[in-house]
């Protein structure tokens, strides 16, 4: 049984992008130097948001800008106590968590009180002509709004942060903030937008998974999804296109582990496919080595690990499975190897996680 | 009145603001909690007297309130550990899990070795379950140069998976079928303190470590080079001290310190055994109680008894009067808020006439770089 089915893509698609709505505002919240560990609460309260909006008016669209304008409200507490007030910005995000799992549980409770009330959710949209491509067609263009949306907004951010003066100034605000500010920028404002466009996004993507998809609300229906967003900015290498890359590879293996939950032994094809994507690593890692100096050793060390398990997978098929834990860890294992292997390169803006200096 | 303040010494003066802030940022919350509350339309009273009965009403919730304080308080040092000398380990959660699985496999794999021996041993082996995942990401950060908090982060999510898939394969009960392994050896479970409640022997390992952890900070030369680093890591280098040997020091303890925690998680729990989830939230709840404590070791204590009874006495709530213990974790956020955001009420320093008072020596060492 082949489990690499349109079923599984489209699957793929829909499940990256939460993360990629999220995590694209989370890396222009990062490059101007403030880390939102908040995301997942910002998600879960952007999720409950859309979906009372969305219970009481009967509309999806509303839904949609309750999520949003929730997220805004709390992306203005999040740059308020950490950038006007310098706080502690790991300290508020972890806050921010703790306020949304509280606040909607007690809510959730006290109105439906153990009911589970469904409303109306976003209806899927196939383009025309589009859609009708045989293969890519029903994969990529036939899915929900929203996902269109998705498709634009890594490019557009990619723009925003490298061709536009707003993200010049919001770069240097996250490498080198007292540069900016004898410019004569105000700092802490640049520092407010791009915290308030992170929690935007953040309540984008909650009400996605709330009013977009399933069109009900469910206690922790985030489950991790905003910590999964916060490694793809990782994974990503906080580069526009490196997130919605990393948003692809993260959806695809939730959506493979999914189907893989209900077939049992993992099916030949996987391993194969393990196999082409060691050799795929390896043959970038060696292109880009030549062009960039990198460290090779690591790249081709992954590479060897890759073909080594898809080859031992697919010599001992039968009845070899693996737990739905080491899919569900495989994105932040993956985070982490790419963040160990690549440091010196690449590395977080300067100014992630600490408070600007006190002005004189 | 300026006069009376100016004969408190201005360390002193700073860590009474700090300790009047945090109060009135708990006082403040759980005002609002109660607001909401009577807005929800449930009555305040009773409402107050489940809290107050959650938390004081029988020796057994008491008891159930203290086993609460053990892990908060030791997460909180562990936080306080590493804050001071400068790193973020936001994986507290992650090094409880790792301890009280090491912890557990300790207690659960060796059988026939007096409680002296096999009880000690577990123990050790949650701190140094903690501290081994403290050290990846300390190594992280220390080599590869990867941000102590990203490191800490994924490496707890990556435990919580870890967890699970121990506790539901190769470490579950013999029948395969309850998720979660079975209970470790009597030699390697915590003796019963108080009779009839779920409070054991662990709590007196808690003073004592929170204590030591104090004098080190307070009074050794490590402490004082842990402190030195966080306030000041140029300074630190300059005067001989090698900041990043003391960084991975600082995370590796922390860490070890919340092994500790997850030992007792699980050796001193009622089941006494490992479930998924078993942290709870522990680790992430210590960092509230850190935060409420302002980085001090000794104020950790009442800060974080506080802390277990509010989680104890909304239990109680939950049940009596129906009202969800989302509220608990909303009033613990609302506290972090207010605490982060009055720190520049805390650091303020009134600026003086230039002739008042020349040239202040640097005296901030004494404190840790986030407040």
């Amino acid at each position: 049984m082949n489990p690499f089915d349109v079923a599984l893509f489209a699957a793929a698609i829909r499940l990256s992008v939460p993360l990629l709505l999220a995590a694209l505002g989370e890396l222009i919240s990062e490059r101007a130097g403030v880390i939102n560990i908040g995301l997942e609460g910002m998600m879960l309260f952007g999720a409950y948001a859309a979906f009372l909006t969305a219970y009481a008016t009967g509309s999806v669209g509303l839904g949609l800008a309750a999520g949003i304008g929730l997220g805004l409200v709390l992306g203005a507490i999040m740059a308020f106590v950490s950038v006007t007030l310098r706080g502690d910005q790991i300290v508020v995000g972890v806050a921010l968590n703790l306020l949304a799992a509280g606040v909607t549980l007690f809510l959730y409770r006290l109105q439906f009180g153990g009911t589970q009330p469904t409303t109306v959710k976003m209806e899927p949209y196939a383009v025309p002509l589009l859609s009708d491509i045989p293969g890519i067609g029903p994969v990529l263009f036939h899915q929900l709004p929203l996902v269109y949306l998705a498709y634009v907004l890594g490019p557009v951010v990619a723009w925003v942060l490298y061709r536009s003066r707003r993200g010049l100034r919001l770069r240097s605000a996250g490498e080198k903030p007292e540069v900016l500010d004898s410019t004569g920028v105000d700092v802490v404002r640049v520092q407010w937008g791009a915290v308030l466009a992170a929690g935007a996004l953040a309540g984008l993507a909650g009400a996605f998974l709330s009013v977009g998809q399933v069109g009900l609300f469910a206690e922790n229906m985030t489950a991790g999804r905003g910590f999964l967003a916060l490694a793809a900015v990782v994974f990503g290498q906080w580069r526009p296109y490196g997130v919605v890359a990393a948003c692809l590879v993260f959806g695809f293996t939730d959506a493979l582990q999914l189907r893989l939950q209900s077939m049992g032994a993992v099916p030949q094809q996987v391993w194969i496919a393990l196999v082409v994507v060691g050799v795929l690593v390896a043959a970038v890692g060696v292109w880009r080595a030549r062009r960039s100096g990198s460290p090779l050793r690591w790249v081709l060390l992954g590479a060897v690990l890759c073909v080594a398990v898809g080859g031992l997978g697919a010599a001992l098929v039968p009845g070899f499975t693996l737990p739905s834990q080491f899919w569900l860890s495989l994105p932040y294992v993956l985070s982490l190897v790419a963040l160990a292997t690549s440091a010196r390169r690449v590395r977080a803006p300067a100014m992630l996680g600490r408070a600007l200096p006190a002005r004189s | 009145m300026r006069r009376l303040a100016a004969l408190i010494p201005r360390a002193d003066r700073r860590a009474l603001r700090g300790a009047a802030v945090s109060m009135l940022a708990v006082v403040l919350a759980l005002a609002a909690s109660l607001l909401v509350i009577a807005w929800s339309g449930a009555p305040v009273g009773d409402a107050a007297r489940a809290m107050w009965d959650g938390v004081f009403g029988s020796p057994a919730q008491f008891g159930a309130t203290l086993t609460k304080f053990v892990p908060l308080v030791l997460a909180a040092v562990g936080w306080v550990v590493a804050s001071r000398a400068g790193r973020l380990n936001v994986g507290l959660e992650g090094q409880i899990l790792a301890g009280g699985t090491t912890a557990a496999v300790v207690g659960l794999s060796l059988s026939g070795l007096p409680m002296a021996v096999h009880l000690p041993l577990a123990v050790l082996a949650g701190a140094a379950g903690g501290a081994a995942l403290g050290g990846i990401a300390a190594w992280l950060w220390a080599r590869r140069g990867v941000n102590d908090f990203i490191a800490t982060l994924l490496l707890t999510l990556i435990m919580t998976q870890a967890v699970s898939w121990l506790a539901n394969g190769p470490l579950e009960e013999p029948t395969g079928t309850l998720g979660q392994t079975s209970p470790v050896a009597d030699s390697a479970r915590w003796p019963v303190l108080l009779a009839r409640t779920t409070l054991r022997w662990d709590i007196v390992l808690v003073v004592v470590l929170v204590l030591v952890a104090a004098y080190v900070l307070r009074r050794t030369v490590v402490g004082y080079r842990l402190r030195l680093t966080g306030a000041n890591p140029t300074a630190a280098k300059a005067t001989g001290t090698r900041t990043r040997l003391v960084g991975v020091g600082a995370l590796c303890t922390s860490a070890a310190i919340a092994g500790v925690a997850g030992s007792s998680l699980v050796l001193a729990a009622p089941a006494g055994n490992l479930a998924p989830g078993f942290s709870a939230n522990y680790g992430f709840d210590g960092i509230v109680v850190a935060l409420l404590a302002r980085n001090n070791p000794l104020a950790c204590i009442p800060a974080a008894l506080l802390l277990a009874a509010l989680r104890q006495g909304g239990g109680l709530l939950e049940a009596r009067v129906g009202i969800s213990s989302g509220l608990v974790t909303a009033t613990q956020a609302v506290v972090i808020l207010l605490v982060t955001g009055s720190a520049w009420l805390v650091d303020r320093r009134r600026s003086r006439p230039a002739d008042a008072r020349p040239a202040q020596p640097q005296e901030r060492v004494s404190e840790g770089a986030h407040s």
